[in-house]
């Protein structure tokens, strides 16, 4: 029997013995994990607004008419919510700029000061 | 006395809005009146929750103050001259959010901004494990009661013995979102089907943070165990107890719980815990579950393999199990959620 407190390191030592076997050889990538974007990337990516229109649903139980008409709507008022999206996206794109900007002297001066 | 609740949210399948419905029967047993209130309350709930719009308490009421999330209108809220209980169920770094769901990471934020001023406005904080005690203390609270989680598992059915002669089956439920880990549980399930159970089978039980987020965990595993796993929502608790009682083992890679309800519904059902030890989780399962914190997923689906076939380490964490959950037992708690009330109650203001 294991104990609780023992299961850990037995099962370390079982994946171990397993791997010298030829087993749990799989890369991150092949189990699926993706390598982190950097911070900047992902603030450009997301300064740039881009609604998608399948989002625009209902949550109801009977929820097709009201999400065809809720569709519709957003059609209707295209020019008028392109206005704002335009309006948010060039701040949220200044200040990201503004940021890396900022970053960029601030790196600049660390790399003074360690002089 | 009247006790208004007032949650930062509510919802059919939300952990809180079961408690605070423990909460009023408790109260109505104790002759406490008073009504519930929410800042936001999703589609299909339909009754015993009224917009928070609509609350209007007496001067001598007092309000318990559920708080998870950000709650509009707060200074509105804590400038009422009643006395107030704060039951801080923590909130999810908003980090883990961004990507995915931006708006409820904007109401996270909001939440964790809004904690100092609300430790400041109210009588009494409590919160639901020492982990969330803790933040409060970090965020200026002098002293904090802790009032565990108050649920009654037996409404999710009695457990059975296990049917043998099935393949195993791997268990998971909680909120279908970045930071519980979801996509690791389907990795090491696929590592464990791989080398050890080509039969096994996962599922996955929660509510979708977004529908596109559900999309890329079920693209992950019909990449990495085809046909093998199974992602449901909006599950009765028939349907829920149903799923404890067919599983085998249960498996928590979540990197942030602030008491984590499904551990103690997996005890319940005698199900042994495999769980990664963050945040609230060590002292929830005590020493009832294999706390695992190493990252390599090899080492995970052999503790799988390790709980599935091992029938005495099976019958040991059965046997902890049991009396974590006394601990737990609805009188105990009950009794702590009296006792902060009062308190509240009779604090001088």
């Amino acid at each position: 029997m294991t104990e609780p407190e023992q299961a850990l390191e037995h099962a370390r030592r079982q994946a171990a013995a397993m791997r010298k076997g030829g087993a749990y050889g799989e890369s991150e990538a092949e189990l699926g994990m993706r390598a982190e974007e950097g911070a900047g990337t992902k603030l450009y990516e997301w300064a740039l607004i881009e609604p998608d229109l399948s989002e625009v649903r209902s949550t109801r139980a009977v929820g097709r008419p009201f999400t065809a008409l809720k569709r519709l709507l957003v059609r209707l008022l295209a020019q008028y919510n392109g206005q704002i999206l335009a309006q948010q996206t060039r701040f949220n794109v200044t200040v990201a700029s503004r940021l890396a900007a900022l970053e960029a002297r601030i790196e600049e001066l660390e790399r003074r000061g360690d002089r | 006395m009247n006790v208004h609740q007032i949650l930062s949210g509510a919802g059919p399948h939300d952990a809180i809005t079961a408690e605070a419905r423990m909460f009023r029967s408790h109260f109505r047993a104790w002759g406490w009146l008073g009504s519930d209130y929410a800042a936001r309350i999703a589609p299909g709930l339909n009754s015993g929750v009224s917009s928070l719009s609509r609350l209007e308490p007496g001067p001598e009421d007092l309000l318990l103050l559920h708080h998870s999330a950000g709650t509009p209108r707060l200074q509105k809220l804590l400038a009422l001259p009643n006395r107030k209980l704060l039951l801080y169920h923590n909130i999810t770094p908003p980090d883990w959010l961004w990507e995915h769901a931006p708006m409820v990471a904007v109401q996270c934020a909001i939440g964790r901004e809004q904690l100092p001023e609300i430790i400041h406005a109210v009588d009494v904080t409590a919160a639901d494990s020492s982990f969330n005690a803790a933040e409060l203390q970090a965020w200026g609270a002098t002293r904090t009661e802790v009032i565990p989680l108050l649920l009654d598992h037996h409404r999710l059915g009695a457990p059975q013995g296990r049917q043998d002669g099935r393949p195993p089956t791997v268990l998971f439920v909680g909120r279908l979102s970045p930071h519980k880990r979801q996509d690791d549980v389907i990795r090491a399930f696929a590592l464990y089907r791989r080398y050890r159970a080509p039969q096994a089978r996962l599922r996955l039980v929660g509510e979708p943070i977004t529908p596109a987020y559900v999309e890329q965990l079920r693209a992950l595993a019909d990449e990495l165990a085809p046909g093998a796993v199974t992602i449901e929502s909006g599950l009765s608790e028939v349907e829920l107890g149903d799923r404890y009682r067919s599983a085998d083992v249960f498996l928590c890679l979540s990197v942030h719980e602030g008491f984590c309800i499904p551990l103690l519904e997996a005890f319940h059902f005698g199900l042994p815990v495999i769980a990664r030890p963050e945040g609230a989780v060590p002292e929830t399962v005590g020493d009832a579950a294999i706390l695992v914190d190493d990252p390599e997923l090899p080492v995970v689906a052999e503790l799988l393999h390790l709980a599935v076939t091992d029938a005495s380490l099976r019958a040991e964490l059965q046997r902890r199990s049991e009396r974590r959950l006394a601990v737990y037992s609805p009188q105990l708690v009950a009794r702590r959620l009296r006792a902060a009330v009062e308190q509240a109650a009779n604090s001088n203001h």
